[in-house]
């Protein structure tokens, strides 16, 4: 009996937060102040170890400390709640309780953007950003201050409203293991048929050679495979040309041009070049880890079972902290497939997928105070708060606290050792990310059925039916919902006929 | 008339006593089902407009790439559901009642009935982590007796998936199952079971021809709570594998699920759920009709 009534007073002892649990809340002090606002940043909350690695982070609540000294009637709240799972926030912003300023991603936000969950942040970013001084960039227009412009700008949503404020830069590389390749006589490859040499021979000797999960083959794999393969017949297809868009995403596929080309086969069975970037991807997967859906892929490149891995920036951040790295790595950029290797192929360098690891939205909460964005004392805090944490040295604070992102701010430069994804962000950006153009249940099907297919469940006949299916109902269902007239493109399509001549295998036209 | 009035106050103050308890049923239980079903007939998401479809989200679903291969899914759980646990429970609950010392039955009664306390998402967790993970216990098994080759994952592989979701809990012999069976077992009559024996009947035989068919309400009951169950249940899908690899392990529960919160799809959802209540409805009818219970066949004179 003392012993169960002594285990439930320790059960119901009150105890402070933990700031790495999900309800975890941190602000900077206890004095009562007007208005708080609510801030989920992501990776950079206060108190806690990303990855387990290094001291609890600090420097978000040092640039906060500085901010409620300039707002002695605003208290930033920090707090863990798990943005990022859509069960969680929808529910949140229906109930108008979601943390004030959050960081989702986009694509996430565009599927809302029509319910006044989230606020449109074009008018503050195209005024001056106010703790800017003159003559500095964002003076003028806070826009000015991000370095990656064309990302950032590319952020916009299908409604032409920009709803977040692209805050750091991610980007994918291959990371490799400099022993094992010094040790087998291995180089970086400088193309698609050295890759895969270099990988056969890898496992030859008995080390997995690429570690890669489902995931980001379904996001980044198929992006730049189909880059590769149908960069030589953009020219011909291309039928929307924005003179406002900067070369960084000219050559890019919107929704609207992705289901006017499906109306005349492209991405269906009639289209070659479509089954092909599936083609090589299942043909690749036989240098992966055996099961990769629940592989521990960090364990197995730092425990050197593994020579390659195929990850973000954000894990410089364990390689460099962790002390069972017990090896020298580099990094390299998947390499071009040659006209050699794939008939379809032009051997152009691959394209840039990456994007903002955190951007910030500001959500309906904001407001709560008078219900009009216009009026609320509390969003003017909420919006001087993201203003205030771009400015340069905060960002650079906050984001180069840790190595895992790159600062896209003008005048915060990335740490040393994610310098090399700065050069690889300024290659031209893909064609498409077709996880993210359409809906999200177009999404969870691809993801699947490319799961299934490049792991042997089911034949490519198979899989081109899903995925034919899939597209079509994509596209039809994004026409309606965004009563997108296709017949607009007709004259343009019609314009660039000269230029498909001679394009060999395009698909036939019904 | 005082007794009237008796009688009166009496009801009353009963329903009185009810309304309470009515009040939350209907609000948690019977409005939602009626919205749910109201819903089905329009296009919505949360936070969005209602927009009336008629019957187009149950013509949608007919036309859904699931559907075949999640109702095939549903099907072998259901069997496979069906088939322990009107088997493994009865045969443990059995053994337990033969044994001769009332103290032994009472210790393994038990020992049976103290895993129920292990919540069923940290049971599978364990078997996620510890018997199906890439160094788990099959796998490393296997390494043991140098069969690298044979390794897999277990729950990613879209051959094996399926077979390792129903096998989570083997050897089945877990829960409250088998005390029902066990209660049934208890309320057979001696006498019975000494008729029996002047007959012949010893043991395999007896048990087949005597505890099993006047067990039978018992195996009714836990039938239609199997078949409800699985119906209804995809949370350990949604745990293990979020029904995948592809569609290896979907259910229409889980897709349901999908649809409402991640798809926003409210409208098709419960479409989805409303089909899915007409089928536990017309699963349950059709047992409670056709499948005949102890009592039933006591009334036949069988």
């Amino acid at each position: 009996m003392v012993i169960v009534l002594g285990l439930a007073t320790w059960a119901l002892w009150p105890r402070g937060a933990s700031p790495s649990g999900t309800d975890a809340h941190t602000h900077t002090d206890s004095q009562p102040r007007k208005y708080t606002i609510r801030v989920a940043p992501g990776i950079y909350l206060p108190g806690t170890r990303p990855q387990d690695l290094g001291s609890p982070l600090k420097g978000l609540a040092d640039v906060t400390r500085a901010f409620e000294k300039l707002y002695p009637d605003t208290r930033i709240e920090f707090t863990a709640a798990p943005v990022g799972q859509r069960e969680y926030l929808i529910t949140q912003l229906a109930a108008g309780q979601a943390p004030d300023i959050i960081n989702v991603n986009v694509g996430d936000v565009w599927q809302d953007v029509q319910k006044g969950w989230y606020l449109p942040l074009d008018k503050y970013l195209e005024e001056p950003n106010p703790f800017i001084p003159k003559g500095q960039p964002g003076s003028k227009q806070w826009w000015d201050q991000f370095k990656y412009q064309a990302i950032s700008r590319s952020k916009t949503a299908p409604d032409g409203k920009v709803y977040c404020v692209t805050y750091d830069m991610v980007e994918t590389g291959i990371f490799y293991n400099k022993s094992i390749f010094a040790k087998l006589g291995l180089h970086v490859p400088r193309d698609w048929s050295e890759f895969l040499q270099i990988q056969l021979k890898l496992k030859e000797a008995g080390i997995t050679p690429f570690l890669a999960d489902s995931g980001s083959i379904a996001d980044w794999g198929v992006d730049l495979i189909f880059n590769q393969l149908y960069g030589s017949i953009i020219p011909g297809i291309k039928i929307k040309r924005d003179p406002s868009r900067e070369a960084h995403l000219s050559r890019f596929f919107d929704w609207d041009e992705l289901a006017y080309l499906n109306t005349k086969g492209f991405f269906t069975r009639r289209d070659p070049r479509f089954i092909e970037t599936f083609r090589l991807l299942k043909g690749w997967r036989q240098f992966f880890e055996k099961d990769m859906s629940t592989s521990n892929l960090t364990k197995e490149f730092v425990t050197q079972r593994g020579a390659m891995y195929w990850t973000g920036s954000w894990e410089v951040n364990r390689l460099t902290r962790d002390p069972d790295v017990g090896f020298d790595w580099g990094l390299f950029y998947l390499p071009p497939i040659p006209q050699s290797f794939d008939r379809f192929a032009d051997g152009h360098d691959q394209c840039v997928i990456g994007g903002s690891g955190t951007q910030f939205e500001v959500t309906n909460s904001a407001f709560v105070d008078t219900g009009n964005p216009e009026t609320s004392e509390k969003l003017k805090r909420a919006i001087a708060f993201i203003q205030f944490l771009t400015v340069p040295k905060n960002v650079d604070h906050v984001v180069n606290e840790i190595s895992c992102f790159l600062p896209n701010v003008v005048g915060a430069d990335p740490k040393p050792e994610l310098k090399p994804f700065d050069t690889i962000l300024q290659r031209e950006f893909a064609n498409t990310k077709w996880l993210f153009t359409f809906d999200l249940r177009f999404d969870e099907i691809m993801r699947r059925m490319l799961d299934l297919y490049i792991n042997g469940g089911i034949s490519e006949d198979e899989f081109m039916s899903w995925m034919e299916t899939n597209v079509k109902t994509a596209c039809d269902t994004i026409v309606r919902r965004k009563r997108i007239d296709l017949s607009k493109f007709d004259a343009k399509w019609k314009e660039l006929a000269p230029l498909r001549v001679g394009m060999k295998e395009l698909p036939s036209e019904r | 008339m005082s007794v009237r009035r008796s009688n009166f106050a009496s009801t009353t103050a009963i329903y009185a006593m009810l309304s309470p308890t009515f009040l939350l049923l209907a609000v948690f239980s019977l409005v939602p089902f009626v919205w749910a079903f109201v819903t089905s007939f329009f296009d919505y998401e949360v936070g969005g407009e209602f927009r009336f479809v008629g019957m187009d989200n149950y013509t949608e679903y007919l036309h859904d790439p699931t559907l075949l291969p999640s109702f095939g899914n549903l099907l072998f759980l259901t069997l496979f559901g069906l088939l322990v646990v009107s088997t493994v429970p009865l045969a443990i609950a059995k053994l337990i009642f033969c044994l001769k010392s009332e103290r032994a039955r009472y210790l393994y009664r038990v020992l049976f009935l103290i895993p129920i306390v292990v919540p069923g998402v940290a049971g599978m967790m364990i078997w996620q982590g510890m018997i199906y993970n890439d160094t788990g216990l099959l796998n490393e098994t296997l390494r043991l007796f140098g069969r690298e080759d044979l390794t897999r994952g277990w729950l990613s592989d879209p051959r094996t998936v399926l077979w390792a979701v129903v096998f989570m809990g083997f050897p089945f012999a877990g829960g409250i199952n088998i005390l029902i069976y066990y209660a049934g077992l208890a309320g057979i009559s001696e006498s019975i079971h000494e008729a029996a024996e002047l007959d012949g009947a010893r043991g395999l035989i007896k048990f087949l021809k005597v505890d099993v068919p006047l067990v039978l309400s018992q195996v009714k009951l836990l039938t239609i709570l199997t078949v409800i169950g699985t119906v209804q249940g995809f949370e350990g899908m949604f745990i293990l594998t979020k029904g995948g690899p592809g569609f290896k392990t979907m259910v229409p529960g889980l897709w349901m699920y999908m649809n409402a919160f991640s798809f926003q799809r409210m409208g098709y959802a419960c479409a989805i759920g409303v089909i899915l209540f007409l089928l536990i409805l017309g699963l349950t009818v059709l047992n409670m009709k056709y499948f005949r219970s102890t009592e039933d066949l006591k009334a036949e004179g069988v």
